[in-house]
């Protein structure tokens, strides 16, 4: 008789249970065919059959599917097994009464790991508290947002003081006469900053693709960053990359080729952003599982196969000085101060001392300040990192503005925020609301994935880009999961997105009567939260 | 009756826009048709009125009327202004024909849906916008001697307009700028230099049927506001342009994304020096190469019972006497052979592979 | 919307043809107030056009204050005049006790100062005075400036016409230079400081509109000089702009509008110093203004200033004669007051100008 022991991983145990019904049923296959993590397969059962009080019951055997029990292969929830299922005969179920982090740890003596971003979701969102409630009606007319001329454009890179321009008046003209830091219009949503490795080639192809297009076809200069996982040569080496910016983190992986390409660039990338934090997992470093870590992947970043763990600090890098010194000068070197230098942190507690730190850097190198939320996206970590460790990107990106107010020096050094953007359905609807805030522009990674067909969500639905084994073919780097992927459905979805983001900040522009944008136009804002209106500095009402 | 006049300052006291307006309806009650009014900045002259005796037009002149002078004026009404008047002349002008011997301010015109508005000047910004035409009446027609300021004819959607640019020689154009924005509907005959219009519209040359129209019109128009003289001068066709909305749907269509990787994207994609890849999508699920899982065939144990021949959901397996294959063109990897088979012949194996 | 108005003359003009510039456009606004500078004065000023003139409106015992204070820093008053009060019955107005209009001498420590330091003197004495003031509610400092005389109040604008007895023309009343406004700005309290022209450091500006970059504006102006105090009105970030533009960065007048109504990008890209306009784009993007405005202004010069919103969205209409230059909301307000002039040479300023009337009353048309 088959015996089960008490601290056998049982089903029960599992975070999503996969419900069948083998009367709905046609043994079809397509459903075990599909399942990237394995974790369903077809057994034969054992069914008793009575017949009748003087015939003996017998056994008949019959194909179902079954989920698989065991660490490895557990159902992630990805949905993959109802989508290909023409009965509806099957779907994975959340298992609200699963052990699995318990079990995992106590079996494995490890921490769990997972991809996406934080589920805990304790905090709420502010942004979604917030509405646009300073309408234009009478007094200043709302604007027609598909018909008037909005300019959605914004700074990156350091911006002087106009009495730092040092202007000089000839015959009642104004001209240039000193070198001043680089600076760049771009559209104020940047897009990117996953790296090649932790999404699959065609992933990252297809945003570079996207990118290029928005630029050169729909005239929307957004740009996009490339992570730090390198940057093929290729593109290096083409005129596209001057709408990349290129990322340069604690793992300076791939930075040789891009080092070894610059006599061959035709044009200047966008920018460097130097990252010295991800809002996801504050305080770690990058990290890239083994699985991920093909053969292209190992060339573009100079390691072998092996779990790839950047230090969670840039080597030499103790103080905000050193970073200026080190990282801001030599990346401004690199391209001989003709490009802009941004900061990438993990908003922080400390976040607005590291602000006004750099706002008065003598030296004006520093070209933008990229603040990540906790609600940022990841292609893995510690689970214990992403629910656990963060800071909220709202109120941060607000404190950063103000101190510049305080100051006198608001948008001199961009502010750019992220983390968890268009997590309740409205990316252009947070956007505005952060840029009102006083944000220059907001960056978004994670929601792209979702643009091009991640089957996941924020309450744990897949969240296993750590695996290697994405079922959309967006954090994989295996061939049969990544070709599922369409390059130019992809792009072509992305490009739509950012269509309609610029539709839909037009909608919110025009009701304030605004064609550019309300960078600091906090009045604009209401909240039904006392809280939030006291914390924001904005307007509370009932 | 005789013309009626009225002087609405006296003694540094002005008559405001109510005294004004009452006192001319209880002068048409009357039977007064016709009046003469000294103006100091008052509203909406000419307003929504008509005359008691329908066979008899109203007839208004009037000195420095304030905003929307003609506004909303009806079919048998005209009104003719000495010098310049400020903004919204001939606002929702529903038939009335009102002439201005001067310049006019901001959205002359506006919404106009009926009767002719004749301007012996120039018009200011967003003039003509919103004007509309009702086919169970008549043509709304603005015609404006000199130029209009920017953003005039916006989101147009029925009506003519016709801008003849006299006295324009030094302006880059005589619509200003962003002009017919969201149009969709009328025609504007325009003479001179235009630049910087919307794309929704597209500029060609008159027909003959235009210049049927621009005659016979340019003639009244002219005889209108006393530059009969100008005529001759207009009528060289050449100079004149007409601007009509393209039909909707026919904005440019965008290049396709799979036509610009091809064509503009870097030839074969940036990983093409170091990834070979064919660029096919594999459906899900997929059947060759695109397997996630790859079932082997072992004979050692094999009792040719063909249960895993007849359980095959793709009918991918065929034996040969007691050899087995499954056809990688049809099997999808389920593993169905694997579960079916008593002697465990098949086996599952997982086809991961990097990219070469 | 207010309806705003600017006079310049070869000859002295008293305040009624304010008043009566503003008259036929009274539908336009709500009158709730009304208020005018007169710049290059003549009357009973014009003898010490150097000498600085405190107009003020106060209770009995700010006036008193304010006049020790100005003691105190070594001011002596040089001369004195107040407007003859119609105290008829049922006028709207509500008026303060005192309307001070009093010239002063410089302090002696000054006597030898150049124009800089006496002007930077008179830009703290004012400050101070406002400060001092505004404690208690005990009065409104206008401008305290040489040559420029502030009168501000609130009611009907016919009716403060009639309570100031400015309806009647007098000698020693005039100036060369008139900027007025009856205001509709009812959306706020209606409090004095909020009334247009608003003046400071020689620099004049009214306005009629609304500024949707109020906030942002001011966040930046808060802690760029000193005298961009009050906030009372959004108007006053105009003014703020332009005296930033011109007296602190000294720009040239042009750069008002390309800072305030920055060009788009594709226009910019377009030209050769596009350099220069992406940079004021960037470091002033906090005093762009984006809603419907007319601006007028005047310059410490003595020229007249006119620019409007990268939309058009309030009008405005400048009529002349040899003698005279009017820049107003309205052409009824012009044709009133000219009637006599070629209309043919009255210019409609578009969205791109910037319109500069010289002290010749040459008008010079700037497309940006």
């Amino acid at each position: 008789m088959a015996t089960i022991s008490i601290n056998q991983l049982h089903l029960d145990d599992l975070p999503w249970i996969v419900e069948y019904d083998e009367n709905k049923c046609i043994q079809c296959g397509r459903c075990t065919a599909s399942c990237s993590f394995n974790a369903i397969k077809p057994v034969i059962e054992k069914r008793r059959k009575i017949i009748s009080k003087l015939q003996k019951p017998y056994f008949e055997s019959i194909l179902v599917i079954k989920q698989v029990v065991d660490f490895e292969h557990h159902c992630r929830g990805c949905g993959m097994c109802s989508r290909v299922c023409p009965n509806d005969a099957i779907k994975a179920v959340r298992n609200f009464n699963d052990r699995y982090s318990v079990r995992y740890r106590a079996a494995k003596a490890d921490s769990l790991k997972k991809g996406g971003r934080s589920n805990l979701n304790t905090e709420g969102r502010t942004l979604d508290k917030i509405k646009v409630g300073r309408i234009s009606q009478m007094t200043d007319p709302s604007l027609d947002a598909a018909r008037h001329k909005f300019e959605l454009r914004t700074p990156f890179g350091r911006v002087l003081a106009a009495d730092k321009l040092n202007f000089v008046n000839e015959y009642d003209v104004l001209k240039l006469t000193d070198t001043l830091p680089p600076n760049r219009w771009i559209y104020p949503v940047i897009m990117g900053d996953m790296s090649i490795g932790a999404i699959s080639w065609r992933m990252w192809e297809a945003m570079a693709i996207a990118a290029a297009y928005l630029n050169e076809v729909m005239g929307i200069p957004v740009r996009m960053c490339t992570g730090e996982g390198g940057v093929p040569v290729k593109l290096l080496k083409s005129r596209f990359v001057k709408y990349m910016i290129l990322q340069i983190a604690s793992g300076h992986f791939g930075w040789n080729r891009i080092l070894q390409a610059m006599p061959d660039m035709i044009e200047d990338p966008a920018g460097i952003l130097i990252k010295i934090g991800q809002g996801a997992k504050p305080g770690d470093g990058g990290l890239l599982m083994a699985n991920k870590v093909a053969k292209y992947v190992q060339e573009i970043r100079g390691v072998p196969k092996a779990d790839l763990l950047s230090p969670p600090t840039h080597q030499g890098l103790y103080s905000i000085e050193e970073s200026v010194q080190k990282m801001f000068l030599s990346m401004n070197a690199a391209f001989n101060f003709r490009v802009p230098v941004a900061i990438k942190v993990a908003a922080s507690s400390t976040s607005v001392s590291v602000y006004n730190n750099l706002l008065r850097d003598p030296y004006n190198i520093v070209g933008g300040f990229f603040l990540d939320g906790l609600a940022g996206g990841t292609g893995a970590a510690h689970e214990i990192s992403l629910n656990h460790t963060g800071h909220t990107i709202t109120s941060k990106l607000r404190d950063c503005y103000l101190a510049a107010v305080h100051q006198g020096r608001q948008g001199e050094i961009p502010l750019f925020a992220g983390g968890g953007l268009g997590q309740s359905g409205s990316f252009a609807a947070d956007a505005f609301k952060l840029i009102c805030l006083g944000a220059n522009g907001v960056f978004t990674g994670r929601l792209l994935l979702e643009i091009a067909g991640c089957v996941g969500n924020d309450t744990g639905k897949c969240n296993a880009c750590n695996t290697g084994l994405c079922p959309a073919g967006l954090t994989t780097q295996d061939v049969c999961l990544t070709k599922r992927l369409d390059i130019d459905v992809a792009a072509q979805n992305i490009v739509n997105y950012f269509i309609a983001t610029d539709i839909e900040l037009k909608k919110l522009m025009g009701p304030v009567g605004n064609s550019t944008l309300p960078i600091g136009r906090s009045d604009a804002l209401i909240t039904v939260d006392k809280h939030v209106a006291n914390r924001l500095d904005i307007q509370y009402v009932c | 009756m005789e013309t009626l006049k009225i002087e609405t300052l006296t003694d540094n006291k002005r008559m405001s826009t109510q005294e004004l307006l009452q006192l001319i309806t209880s002068k048409i009650e009357d039977g007064y048709t016709s009046f003469d009014i000294q103006a100091c900045g008052q509203h909406d002259i000419g307003a929504a009125c008509w005359s008691k005796d329908i066979t008899k037009n109203l007839e208004f002149h009037i000195t420095n009327p304030g905003q929307r002078a003609g506004a909303m004026a009806l079919p048998g009404t005209k009104i003719t202004v000495d010098g310049s008047a400020p903004a919204d002349v001939g606002w929702l002008n529903s038939g009335a024909t009102i002439i201005v011997n001067g310049d006019c301010g901001d959205t002359a015109a506006h919404c106009a849906a009926g009767g002719k508005i004749f301007v012996a000047g120039r018009v200011g910004t967003r003039s003509g916008a919103l004007m509309k035409h009702d086919p169970k009446f008549e043509t709304p027609e603005f015609w404006v001697l000199k130029n209009t300021g920017s953003f005039s004819f916006e989101f147009m959607g029925g009506g003519i307009a016709v801008v003849c640019g006299v006295d324009c020689e030094n302006l880059t154009s005589v619509l200003g700028h962003r002009s017919c924005v969201g149009m969709v509907g009328g025609t504007i005959f325009v003479r001179g230099p235009i630049s910087d219009v919307s794309d929704c519209v597209e500029v060609k040359s008159l027909d003959d049927k235009d210049i049927a129209f621009l005659e016979k019109g340019l003639f009244e128009f002219l005889e209108n506001i006393n530059k009969d003289s100008l005529y001759i001068d207009l009528l060289t066709w050449e100079e004149w342009r007409k601007i009509v909305p393209l039909p909707q749907g026919h904005q440019n269509s965008k290049m396709s994304l799979k036509y610009f990787r091809k064509n503009i994207w870097v030839e074969g994609g940036i990983f093409s020096d170091f990834i070979d890849d064919d660029m096919v999508v594999y459906p899900i699920p997929a059947t060759g190469n695109g397997r996630i899982r790859i079932p082997k065939w072992n004979r050692e144990s094999c009792v040719n019972c063909q249960l895993c021949i007849s359980n095959c959901p793709q009918n991918a397996i065929t034996n040969q006497g007691s050899l087995y294959t499954s056809d990688a063109d049809k099997c999808i990897g389920c593993g169905i052979c694997e579960a079916v088979c008593p002697r465990a012949c098949w086996s599952l194996h997982s086809n991961t592979k990097e990219i070469a | 919307m207010c309806r705003i108005g600017a006079i310049k003359s070869k000859n002295y003009l008293h305040p009624s043809i304010a008043l009566k510039l503003m008259r036929s456009q009274q539908k336009g606004h709500d009158n709730s107030g009304f208020a005018f500078v007169m710049q290059d004065l003549g009357g009973i000023f014009a003898a010490h056009k150097d000498l600085p003139i405190l107009s003020m409106a106060a209770t009995v015992e700010g006036t008193r204050r304010a006049e020790d204070i100005l003691n105190n820093l070594g001011f002596t008053r040089v001369l004195q005049w107040s407007p003859d009060i119609n105290h008829e019955k049922g006028l709207k107005i509500e008026p303060m006790p005192n309307y001070v209009f009093e010239m002063f001498q410089y302090p002696k420590s000054h006597k030898y100062a150049t124009k800089e330091e006496k002007e930077e003197l008179l830009t703290d004495a004012a400050l101070m005075l406002r400060s001092e003031l505004d404690k208690d509610n005990a009065g409104y400092i206008y401008s305290f400036w040489p040559d420029v005389l502030t009168l501000k109040e609130i009611g009907s604008p016919k009716d403060i016409g009639t309570y100031f007895n400015l309806w009647e023309e007098t000698p020693d009343l005039c100036a060369k230079i008139i900027t007025a406004q009856c205001r509709q700005n009812t959306n706020y309290d209606i409090v004095r400081y909020a009334a247009h022209p608003f003046f400071l450091d020689g620099y004049t500006v009214l306005v009629n509109g609304e500024n949707t970059f109020f906030e942002k504006n001011k966040d930046y102006q808060m802690s760029l000089y000193k005298g961009y105090i009050g906030f009372e009105s959004d108007s006053q970030c105009f003014l703020y702009t332009l005296h930033y533009i011109n007296r602190i960065l000294k720009w040239p007048i042009q750069y008002y509008k390309h800072t305030i109504t920055p060009l788009p990008f594709d226009e910019i890209e377009k030209r050769n110093d596009r350099d220069v306009l992406l940079r004021i784009k960037a470091s002033l993007a906090h005093l762009e203004i984006n809603g419907p405005n007319t601006i007028l202004g005047v310059l410490p010069d003595g020229r007249m200033l006119c620019v409007c919103d990268s939309k058009k969205l309030r009008p405005v209409v400048i009529g002349r004669t040899d003698e005279t230059v009017i820049m107003t909301s309205e052409v009824t307000g012009i044709n009133d007051i000219l009637p006599d002039r070629d209309f043919e040479k009255d210019i409609y300023p578009n969205e791109c100008e910037t319109i500069i009337v010289e002290n010749d009353l040459t008008v010079k048309r700037w497309q940006q």
